[in-house]
């Protein structure tokens, strides 16, 4: 018969199981607490994305254009953002600001917000209603674009503000759907080329023709992919028309 | 006899228990949550609601490792059988451990959207079903939750006599269900991601460790069966049985049989009657029908089932002949399994 | 409607009738079936999610104790499918290890972008 130490629960614990199972104990703290130490400092990077609430809120002047994301291109700068600069816009949360944009497209409107920024790449979170953007009075210039023919890319199609400092990690799997829900609901689309492209390493990414971002290109979010399309220089952004019909995964 | 329920059950050894376990987990989480983050040297933190979500979602999974490495561990020690005795409490602490992952991850991924509900947000987000890159593993992590949610709601001791053991066994095998899915929820998840693959070694080293037990315990148990020859115990010589008596085994697993000698053959059923459980082996064969001595319920003794109209059915058992011994397979056939009934060589009884 | 629209429409309908179920069986139904349960009331608490969960279950025992359709035997009949759940989940998460595993991408820093055709 077995005369090993017989354990029941709601009688004292025999003398040599009390060993083995104080050591057990300890082994199974220090096995949590070095799973969490592994767990915790292999952390990848995040990214520089951020919100610059330290920068304060940003008023500035300019031309409001839908390619088919509203775009503005800055008239009036101000110290941190320069006339002639061209940038991308969203609400607060996971929304854009298409239904404010509309009918504004072509028009002088007065934009301010919070500025999100990573690296060269920045984005204004528009403050809500018209204080965040209404038409402004004064003469302007046509905004000007220059198409600079197909090109093939490798890359990453990432929701625009996550990427630029919403959340960190603001791309990859992990983040795929909120990246989808940032997209359905209007926040733009952006690009990241695996290199500069004529010196840009973010492209605002669109489905061919000024349309938006085709549905096919959703399966694709957060994957390495290489895809075809035209590019376009709207003042000093670059926007991708891709052909959903060539993408494919990368290698 | 009976004993009234009471909500949890507590005595020094589950305090212990509970004490350590939670201990290891708090250990886990702070230093994941709070020290780790000031060595990594990152530029910008992580989201903090990201961050918090990793950390309880990790921790859950290390959780549930550990819970489903302790069964195959107590079967290899039975020193490690005192980790068996509270585990549905650990359980339970692994679900509201996964319960504020899951929070962490809806009240960040699928918040701030136009449409309000955040659980519709998660499941029309990302639809890429049919592609193993991007696939929604979210779905993973929630049949997972769905499988914790049920096997720690129904932990009370209540459900066990209420689903009957069996039943509620069938219902715990969703633990296993929950692993693989949990599994599925990383791999295709964060492990996609992440770069650095200290993560990779040590989910999957728990994972492999997981199934590695499993498969250990179940080949041993396996050939320990075949080297038994299956469950047969012997419970009578042949020479003991006497013609339209029974004699009465206790086997192993508990259960009574009645093994009966009737026109020269044996025949086994269980010993207990199905109308009020009286003892059939001390009943005896009238008219070829074994007879109980309480109320005279009635059985063919060869299948275990009442003569027509009657629809009683208790177990048969199944027997072979070991020289002049008999043997009985422990496990009992179902309610009103007809069985050959073995025949005796001449001159045996 | 759309599909998730349809799940929670689902998760609200087992939820509705789990309730009434959890209602019923907890004032009523629990005292019936099962006498350890009689003057026990705030465990009864702790069923509330379990049966939320699985009412159709709770329902089947019901009305399985209610009728007496189980024999004294079946509630001592062992499960003999572990082996075969076991194989199942090693099964399951070796193979999604390696499918997941061998769908991993890199980042492609090396590929450049291309020109394929000049401006328009």
């Amino acid at each position: 018969m077995n005369d090993r130490p017989f354990f029941v629960g709601y009688l004292p614990i025999p003398g040599p199981l009390r060993l083995f199972l104080g050591a057990i104990a300890i082994l199974l703290i220090a096995g949590f607490g070095a799973a969490g130490y592994v767990a915790g400092v292999t952390q990848d990077d995040p990214g520089s994305g951020a919100f610059r609430f330290d920068y304060g809120r940003q008023t500035v002047t300019g031309v409001v254009e839908l390619v088919p994301y509203p775009i503005v291109h800055v008239v009036e700068g101000n110290d941190r953002i320069d006339p002639g600069d061209t940038f991308m816009m969203t609400a607060g949360g996971k929304s854009g600001v298409d239904i404010r944009a509309e009918p504004l497209s072509g028009q002088l409107a007065q934009v301010s917000g919070i500025v999100l920024e990573r690296g060269d790449l920045y984005m204004i979170q528009l403050r809500g209603g018209t204080n965040g953007l209404q038409a402004a009075d004064g003469a302007f210039p046509q905004p000007e674009s220059e198409p600079l023919g197909r090109w093939r890319l490798a890359g990453e199609i990432c929701d625009g503000k996550c990427l630029a400092g919403a959340m960190r990690p603001g791309r990859g799997l992990a983040h795929k759907a909120c990246a989808n829900l940032c997209l359905l609901g209007d926040v733009p689309p952006i690009f990241v080329s695996t290199q500069p492209v004529i010196g840009d390493e973010f492209l605002l990414v669109t489905g061919p023709d000024a349309t938006r971002l085709p549905k096919r290109a959703y399966d694709f979010v957060g994957q390495y992919v290489q895809v075809e399309g035209e590019i376009t220089r709207h003042g000093s952004l670059l926007v991708f028309a891709l052909d959903p019909e060539t993408l494919e995964l990368t290698p | 006899m009976s004993v009234k329920y009471i909500p949890v059950q507590w005595n020094r050894s589950k305090w212990f228990y509970d004490a350590v376990m939670l201990a290891g987990v708090l250990l886990f989480l702070a230093i994941f949550l709070f020290a780790a983050p000031g060595l990594v040297g990152h530029e910008r933190p992580i989201s903090a609601q990201i961050h918090n979500a990793r950390a309880f979602g990790a921790c859950a999974f290390v959780m549930l490792s550990i819970i489903l490495c302790i069964g195959p561990l107590a079967r290899l020690d039975d020193r490690f059988l005192p980790m068996l005795y509270n585990r549905r409490h650990f359980g339970v602490m692994t679900v509201f451990v996964a319960l504020t992952h899951v929070s962490f991850i809806l009240n960040w991924y699928f918040t701030f959207s136009p449409n309000p509900s955040e659980i519709e947000n998660l499941l029309r987000a990302n639809t890429s079903y049919s592609q193993i890159g991007g696939f929604p593993f979210e779905t993973f992590g929630i049949i997972a939750l769905i499988c914790l949610l049920i096997l720690a709601a129904t932990s009370h001791d209540f459900w066990l006599k209420f689903l009957t053991p069996p039943v509620w066994k069938r219902l715990h095998y969703l633990a296993y269900l929950a692993y693989a899915a949990l599994v599925g929820h990383v791999v295709l998840g964060i492990l996609q991601d992440q770069r650095n693959h200290a993560l990779t070694v040590l989910f999957l080293g728990l994972a492999f460790l997981v199934v590695a037990l499993h498969l250990v315990v179940w080949l041993r148990e396996r050939a320990e069966a075949d080297a038994k020859g299956g469950a047969w115990t012997h419970v009578s010589s042949t020479k003991d049985l006497r013609e339209g008596f029974a004699k009465i085994a206790l086997l192993p697993t508990g259960d009574r049989v009645a093994i009966f000698l009737h026109e020269g053959k044996v025949s086994a059923i269980s010993n207990a009657c199905a109308h009020q459980n009286g003892p059939l082996g001390e009943g005896r064969i009238v008219d070829c029908l074994v007879t109980c001595p309480w109320h005279g319920f009635q059985y063919d003794v060869r299948t275990g089932r009442s003569p027509a109209p009657f629809t009683e059915r208790i177990p048969t058992y199944n027997l072979r002949l070991r020289g002049d011994l008999i043997e009985v397979h422990t496990d009992p056939n179902p309610p009103g399994t007809p069985v050959d009934p073995l025949t005796l060589p001449e001159g045996a009884a | 409607m759309t599909l998730p629209e349809f799940l929670l429409l689902l998760l609200r309908i087992w939820g509705s009738i789990g309730t009434v179920v959890v209602l019923i069986f907890l004032a009523w139904g629990i005292d019936r079936i099962d006498e350890d349960a009689q003057g026990a009331y705030v465990f009864r608490l702790l069923l509330v999610p379990g049966i939320l969960l699985i009412w159709p279950l709770v329902l089947w025992r019901w009305w399985q104790i209610e009728t007496e359709r189980v024999a004294w035997f079946d509630r001592y009949r062992p499960s003999r499918r572990h082996g075969p759940a076991i194989l199942a989940m090693s099964a399951a998460i070796v193979a999604l290890v390696v499918i997941g595993l061998n769908a991993r991408q890199y980042w492609p820093k090396d590929i450049v972008p291309v020109q394929l055709s000049e401006r328009q």
